[in-house]
């Protein structure tokens, strides 16, 4: 189904809601259009408390406890922004905020590049493609506390094959779970590892959608290989990749088991970002204002981001 | 649709054209290759853990592949009570967030006021917030209502947080269906209720499923609530009682992946069975396509 399509189907369906159904008599017409106001608003109810419930409320009760100075039984005494500025002031805080904008740009561009690398190779006539196709997607499809599992065990002693394989091509004895550098490596390209088959899957169904003839057409006009890409196949799928960027990058910074299950955010807090210091911050340490105050600036981070992202969107795609 | 399907073959053919002019077999044959040895090298994981379930325990008699690692995770832990939490908590996510985000998206999808898109606003920016913000405060509301160590609990909270792309899934599929469809039952005297479950619903498979099997990878791969709110071991779902192995001093990969392999199965068959309705992001489709 391409966009263009579906929008034509939208825009039907809602031109189709706004006169409240063809033909019918003008009496009735106005019922329907009562009824549709009451029958949506029963047809949201069960989600809208939902997400009230699930959703908001947390939200508020976060906000709640990151000005209080409860632990995980009382709620605690009023300290105002105490939590906050707490939190600001440690390097700790800091620096899982780095390692968390890292971890993003590198899950994000490198799953990118490999996904978009790969949806060009299987673009072309290839035996087995289908058979590929599905290969791929395993890291997407199996879930991360098991993929977890295995990549400990490919670092697990220095014997497992990633070590064996780091010392080959002379990187010396790499402890990939002991030395905070090789930990952060590790960490990303298993992000990598999990999220490029998303990447693909997006771009190439974008691919798909672009016209061959263009490809004749440049080839006529002499463009290379390399122009051809940059001038032609680029463009044609920035909607899809700006898309798939704004979702990995939510994916990234909110992501918790991959980097918790790899390496506990160790070694010596290394890999530990925003979301997995919020965690071990409350029910490790069971300091819930500071870990609750380390989590509600992500979230207001995040709100503001994703409002101006979905705006981007929207009006990306009325153009 | 057929204009669809013909611009396709179109393509088809003339692709072929071009890469017999140019490429020639030995680009395809490099192509084959490289695309074989990524292939191999990113299942590398998945197949180390199949293989490594199959490997006797260190010190035992037995040689070559062996089917005791199965045999002893089921008689020796509680992985039956596991692998029975985790496809209850599963199922009952899956009924439970497609029956309330149908009706949902339906709204989103042919409502067109401001509040509607106000909440499809709401939906987009709930989906991107961090889950451990939610789970700290309702971990305290939880254990007041007695909803801590509960499945039930547990799945409320499997249901809140697939509620926002579920929507928006169901959402991007109604926008493909013709609303000339329910205006014909209008005139047949249909309420909008009564359009809703017979006509557009009944078309609307396609949707339903990926929307609950997005609902189902997300509450069967769950790692984060489950950890914060499960405690005793028969409540265990898979991925915590997978973790239970790494306890012990020295971990024994034999059940250790043994029980990895029960666990990514479903996965797997839902995949290899439906891949046709499995979309990626979720919200990424819908939201690339609306």
């Amino acid at each position: 189904m391409t966009t263009e399509s579906v929008t034509r189907s939208l825009q039907r369906a809602r031109n189709g809601v706004g006169v409240g159904g063809g033909g019918a008599p003008a009496r009735n017409r106005r019922n329907k259009a009562l009824n549709h106001g009451t029958t949506f608003f029963f047809f949201a109810l069960p989600s809208l408390f939902l997400l009230l419930l699930l959703n908001l409320y947390p939200v508020i009760y976060a906000g709640f406890q990151s000005v209080h100075d409860g632990d995980l039984i009382q709620p605690g005494n009023f300290i105002g922004l105490r939590n906050y500025l707490t939190v600001l002031q440690t390097a700790d805080f800091w620096r899982a905020a780095r390692f968390t904008v890292i971890f993003t740009v590198v899950g994000v561009f490198g799953s990118w590049a490999v996904g978009l690398g790969i949806a060009l190779l299987l673009r072309t006539r290839i035996p087995a493609n289908p058979v590929f196709k599905v290969l791929l997607l395993l890291p997407w499809v199996v879930p991360t506390v098991v993929s977890a599992t295995a990549w400990n065990w490919l670092v697990a002693t220095p014997q497992a094959p990633l070590p064996v394989i780091a010392k080959a091509i002379g990187f010396g004895d790499v402890s990939f779970l002991g030395d905070p550098l090789a930990a952060q490596v590790l960490v990303c390209i298993f992000k990598v590892w999990i999220s490029f088959p998303f990447m693909m899957m997006m771009l190439s169904s974008a691919l798909a959608a672009v016209d061959t003839n263009v490809y004749e057409a440049s080839k006529v006009d002499g463009a290379g290989t390399w122009q051809t890409f940059t001038r032609i196949t680029l463009p044609m799928i920035s909607r899809t990749t700006y898309v798939s960027w704004i979702l990995m990058t939510i994916f990234c910074v909110n992501d918790f088991p991959t980097i918790y299950l790899l390496t506990g955010g160790g070694p010596v807090n290394a890999t530990q970002s925003l979301v997995v210091m919020a965690y071990q911050t409350v029910f490790a340490n069971q300091q819930v204002g500071p870990g609750v105050a380390i989590a509600f600036i992500m979230t207001i981070v995040l709100v503001i981001v994703s409002v101006v992202l979905y705006r981007q969107i929207r009006k990306s795609s009325i153009e | 649709m057929t204009t669809e399907t013909a611009n396709i073959r179109l393509a088809g053919i003339s692709g072929k054209r071009r890469r017999l002019g140019e490429l020639g077999e030995r680009g395809k044959w490099w192509r084959f290759l490289a695309i074989l040895f990524i292939t191999a090298v990113v299942i590398v994981p998945v197949v180390a853990v199949f293989i490594l379930s199959l490997t006797p325990a260190f010190g035992s008699t037995e040689t070559g592949l062996t089917f005791a690692n199965y045999g002893h995770i089921f008689t020796a832990t509680n992985l039956s009570y596991w692998l029975e939490n985790s496809l209850l908590v599963a199922l009952v996510t899956v009924v439970v967030a497609v029956a309330v985000a149908a009706p949902a998206g339906y709204v989103l999808s042919r409502g067109r006021s401001r509040l509607i898109s106000g909440y499809a606003l709401i939906l987009f920016v709930i989906q991107s917030l961090p889950v451990v913000t939610a789970v700290i405060p309702l971990f305290f509301l939880f254990v007041k209502l007695n909803l801590n160590d509960n499945l039930a609990g547990v799945m409320i909270i499997y249901i809140g947080s697939t509620m926002s792309v579920a929507i928006w899934m169901m959402a991007a599929y109604f926008d493909s269906i013709p609303i000339t469809l329910e205006e014909a039952a209008w005139i047949d005297g249909a309420s909008v209720f009564g359009s809703f479950t017979r006509v557009v619903l009944r078309n609307s498979l396609p949707g339903i499923l990926s929307t609950a099997i997005f609902s189902f990878l997300l509450a069967w791969n769950d790692y984060l609530i489950a950890v914060v709110f499960l405690k005793s071991d028969v409540n265990y779902t898979l991925p915590i009682g997978l973790q239970t192995f790494f306890q012990q001093n020295a971990t024994d990969w034999g059940n250790v992946m043994a029980v990895a392999v029960i666990m990514m199965l479903p996965p797997i068959i839902v995949f290899a069975a439906l891949n046709r309705y499995f979309s990626v992001g979720g919200i990424g489709g819908s939201l690339a396509g609306r």
